[in-house]
Formats: C-alpha cells, sequence, structure tokens
C-alpha cells in the first residue's frame, strides 16, 4: 500500500528565547497513513496534534527525525499543491467568498475557467452557493469553516488535512462533512482528520491514532479498537436468570455478560441447563471509552485514589 | 512568478485602510494648493510635500515590520503557506507588496506634487525623481525591517531597522559622506529633504540604484533566514 504521510520518530520541541525552557510537543512519534483512507488523529488538547499536522505541512521543522508527504520531505512546496488543508480555527482574508477560493486555488497555479468552476463547484458542496458573493469577513463560524473546507478542497488534493473541520458545524453541516470525507475516500483520496468530535471519528474512519503528551499512545483500525476482546455478551432463553451473575431478563431473554476466557465454560453451563443460545456478541466499545482509557492521567487517577 | 504577485496585491490590499489614511495628507497637499496662492506660498507647499514625502518612508517600515507579525496573529498564513508557495516566494509577496503599496502613496503624491509645486515653479521631472529616491527609500527601508520581522517581533524590528538605517547616516555625519552611502535611505531621504525651489537638486541615479542592489541583498538574506523559522501561531 502507498504511503500518503510518515512521520518517522519525530520529536519537536519549543524552545522559550527568554527563559531557555523547553517545551516537548511531540516525542519520537512515528506513524504511517495509507492511500485511499480516513485516518483519525485523536488526542487531548495540547497532545501535539496540531504541532504534527503543522510539521507534515512545512509550517515548521522537526527538532529531530524526518518524515515524508506524497513522498516528499516535509515542507516541499510542489507537493502541496496536491494537498488540501484545514487548519483549527479557520483564518481567512475578508473577501467575497468565490473570489476568496479562487485566490487560494491561484496560490496553487489554477487559473482560467477551471479555476472559476472549481470555486463554484465547491462552494456548492459546503453549501454556500448563494453566499458565495458575499463578504466571508461577515460569516459565521460556521460558515467561514465551510469556506475554509472549500479552499482546501479547490485544487482536488490527493490528500486531505483537516484540524477540527467539524469544530464550529451545526449538525446537519456535519452530516455534509461526513458524506463529503466518505466521498472523497470512495475517490481515491486520503484524509487525515484531526477531531475531537470521537462519534464522527467512529463513524467514518478506517483506522485511527491517539496521541498523548507528545507520543503515540494507541494505533490502529476503528473496527478493531471498538470490538474489545475482553468481554462477550451472551443472551439465551429458557433458563432462570439466577444461574448467572449480573443476568438480566429483557423481552423474555435473559442476558449477561462473561469475560472472553469463560465464553466456552458459559456456554456448556446453558447447554447443560437446557438453554437455548440465542447470540454470544462480542462487546463494542465506543471510542470515547478507549481514548479516555488511552489518556487517562496515572498520576492524577493515583491521587485520586490516595485521596 | 504568479503566487508572489497574488502575496503582493493581497498584502496591498490589505493594507488598503492604512494606505487610505496616509493618502489623506496629500489631499491635504491638494487642498492647500487648492486654497492657498500657490506663488506667494510656494515654500510652505514644498514643506508640507516634503513632510508627506518623509512619512510614507516611515510606513513602510510600518509595512514591513509588522507584516509577517500581522499575518502569523491573524493565522492566515496557515492558509497561503499550506499551498504550493515556498518560503521565499511567500516573503518576494511581502516585499514586493510594501513596494506596492508606497508606490501608490508615491504616485499620488508625485500627482499632486506636479500640480502644486510643480505650477510653483519646481521642475515637475524633478518632482518624479524625488518619487524615484522616495520609492527606492522605502523598498529597502521596508525589506530590512521584513528581515527583521522574520524572528523578532514588530516593535524590536522597527527599533533594529531604526538602527541599521540610522548608523550608516550617522557615520557619513562623522567619518565622511561616503559612509551615508552604505545603506542609502537617509541619503535618498535627504536628497527629497533637502531640495528647494532655489536649488532642486541633482539627480544622481546612484543611490537609487544602490538602494535596489541593497534591497535585493536583503530580501535574500530575509528569505534565508525565514526558510529556517517555525511558523508558530497563537493555538486556542
Amino acid at each position: 500500500m502507498r504511503l500518503v504521510l510518515e512521520f518517522d520518530n519525530v520529536t519537536k520541541e519549543y524552545r522559550s528565547f527568554a527563559s531557555k525552557r523547553r517545551l516537548r510537543a511531540l516525542d519520537g512519534f512515528s506513524l504511517t497513513v495509507e492511500a485511499g483512507e480516513i485516518f483519525g488523529f485523536l488526542g487531548p488538547n495540547g497532545a501535539g496534534k496540531s504541532t504534527a499536522i503543522h510539521l507534515a505541512m512545512g509550517f515548521m521543522r522537526p527538532t529531530s527525525g524526518s518524515g515524508r508527504l506524497l513522498g516528499e520531505r516535509f515542507g516541499h512546496p510542489g507537493t502541496r499543491r496536491r494537498v488540501g488543508f484545514l487548519a483549527e480555527s479557520v483564518a481567512l482574508y475578508h473577501r467575497r467568498a468565490e473570489r476568496l477560493v479562487r485566490f487560494y486555488g491561484a496560490l496553487n497555479g489554477m487559473s482560467g475557467t477551471h479555476l472559476e468552476e472549481r470555486a463554484r463547484q465547491v462552494l456548492e458542496i459546503v453549501g454556500l452557493q448563494d453566499h458565495a458573493n458575499r463578504n466571508a469577513g461577515k460569516f459565521s463560524r460556521g460558515m467561514l469553516q465551510r469556506v475554509g473546507l472549500a479552499q482546501a478542497m479547490v485544487n482536488d488534493p490527493e490528500l486531505l488535512i483537516l484540524d477540527e473541520p467539524t469544530s464550529a458545524l451545526d449538525p446537519l453541516a456535519r452530516v455534509m462533512v461526513r458524506e463529503l470525507l466518505l466521498g472523497a475516500r470512495n475517490a481515491g483520496k486520503t484524509v487525515f482528520l484531526s477531531s475531537h468530535l470521537l462519534s464522527e471519528v467512529e463513524l467514518v474512519c478506517d483506522r485511527v491514532a491517539v496521541l498523548h503528551r507528545g507520543k503515540l499512545a494507541r494505533m490502529g483500525r476503528t473496527a478493531d479498537l471498538l470490538q474489545s476482546g475482553e468481554q462477550s455478551e451472551i443472551v439465551v432463553r429458557s433458563i432462570a436468570p439466577t444461574h448467572f451473575a449480573g443476568a438480566v431478563v429483557r423481552d423474555g431473554v435473559v442476558s449477561f455478560n462473561v469475560p472472553a476466557h469463560t465464553q466456552r465454560i458459559a456456554l456448556e453451563k446453558v447447554w447443560h441447563l437446557g438453554g437455548e443460545v440465542v447470540s454470544v456478541n462480542p462487546l463494542r466499545r465506543s471510542l470515547e471509552e478507549i481514548f479516555l482509557e488511552v489518556t487517562a492521567d496515572p498520576q492524577s487517577a493515583a491521587s485520586k485514589g490516595v485521596q | 512568478m504568479k503566487p508572489v504577485l497574488l502575496i503582493a496585491i493581497n498584502f496591498a490590499r490589505e493594507q488598503r485602510w492604512p494606505i487610505l489614511t496616509l493618502l489623506l495628507w496629500v489631499l491635504l497637499l491638494a487642498f492647500l494648493g487648492l486654497v492657498t496662492d500657490i506663488h506667494r506660498q510656494r515654500d510652505d507647499l514644498l514643506f508640507v510635500f516634503k513632510q508627506d514625502a518623509i512619512y510614507v518612508l516611515a510606513f513602510s517600515v510600518f509595512f514591513g515590520g509588522s507584516a509577517i507579525y500581522n499575518e502569523r496573529r491573524s493565522r492566515r498564513i496557515l492558509a497561503v503557506l499550506s499551498k504550493a508557495v515556498g518560503r521565499q516566494q511567500y516573503l518576494s509577496g511581502l516585499v514586493l507588496g510594501v513596494t506596492l503599496a508606497c508606490a501608490v502613496y508615491c504616485f499620488a503624491l508625485g500627482m499632486t506634487g506636479s500640480w502644486t509645486v510643480g505650477a510653483a515653479g519646481f521642475p515637475i521631472l524633478h518632482v518624479w525623481f524625488l518619487m524615484v529616491c522616495l520609492l527606492g527609500a522605502c523598498a529597502l527601508a521596508g525589506t530590512v525591517a521584513l528581515m527583521f520581522s522574520t524572528f523578532l517581533n514588530p516593535f524590536f524590528a522597527a527599533g533594529a531597522t531604526a538602527m541599521v538605517l540610522g548608523l550608516p547616516a550617522l557615520a557619513g555625519q562623522f567619518l565622511g559622506p561616503q559612509w551615508g552611502y552604505v545603506i542609502p535611505v537617509w541619503q535618498l531621504g535627504a536628497t527629497v529633504v533637502n531640495s528647494s525651489f532655489e536649488s532642486p537638486g541633482t539627480a544622481s541615479w546612484f543611490p537609487i540604484a544602490l538602494a535596489g542592489v541593497e534591497t535585493l541583498a536583503f530580501w535574500l538574506l530575509s528569505a534565508r533566514i525565514f526558510a529556517y523559522v517555525d511558523i508558530a501561531v497563537a493555538v486556542e
């Protein structure tokens, strides 16, 4: 599989000129994103997500380590022609939305009727076709975010790097962005999505990575992460619920959870009691649970325990 | 070249309010030209003309020194540098943008000056020569300020620029006039300030050419520095 984004043992330190203090935003961070996937990039505030994205875009240079964007080293201007980027808290010039999108398209070397058509097209995709002639300076934050998305897509990029694209959007607009991301993947494009909206990430991302304190804390296929191997839910009928701890009766069936390694014993017990197995499902966890588990501060947890 | 032009025009457009405010002084000169007796009060008109000329020099330092800082603070720099725009191109756009903003002012001042002080007996061709001097000085001063602003905040960048532009002038006073040409902003400004109806001054193109060469040198130096600077923006 072709790699479109690679971080290879990247460390980034911010140095304060006055106090000589160093803040390590990324610490030996390695990650690869494959072509054609939607990759979710998660982490609490200050985890280093935006730093990683800004390194990939060439806004900064790593303190150590290296990385490649579409096969070229970070910071190669020509490569950015094939990338669409939306920054967190999008900030754009105050001019008419269509002109704004055309300006950013022209910076990517687009011109003429192709650029005009594409600008109209992307504004339509983000639902701003009726506001194309309005000054973006007078837009709401949500509308501004949509123009930001439009400028990111104007060059029909191979790779979309989106930093919190849905943070200011209403539920309808979020659905629009979700469809847009899925559409991009269907068209063979890659999306690198940084977001705090875990439910959105869970719905659209093929793989996710969780960054914590500058280090990669967890990475894997979304489906694999959500599927907990630790617990199974067993639903049976024709037996009394008293035979299993924590069993509940619901709609005439008995359901209970057992540790995965005791699943076989539990099933044999059901059959032995003359019960009928309706279903056995590995329990699904939410991305939020995984996120909280990964980013839990052991120090604060310990101190809570002491108190 | 296209991204450079786009960034330059965009910069000048973003500076439209300071430029328009600055143009009010040119408007004042035009107003004086209308209401005064041009021939009797020609020295007063020339004084206002020179005063207007020096203002743009100060503004070029302001434009150059604050350009990158403003773009970073507003986070707009991210959307621009996320496109196929190299750091050198971005900086070239800003240098051209500062020069363009000053050129608009110099053109307006040249037009008004030709009408007012020109009508009072000052050689019109020399008015335009002075505007070229002014533009050369502005381009160099703005580029020096821009260079310092790649690694200093606007306040310190303006201070450092004032030192770099002022030291050769000081050296010129004490060590000999040739030292004034090391960075010829002062020399070019003096050409404008010292001109009079009796002695408009000689049209020497040397300091203008030198300013052009030094603008190029400072632009290259600032591009070199800017290539290694992290574009850190405030995180919300």
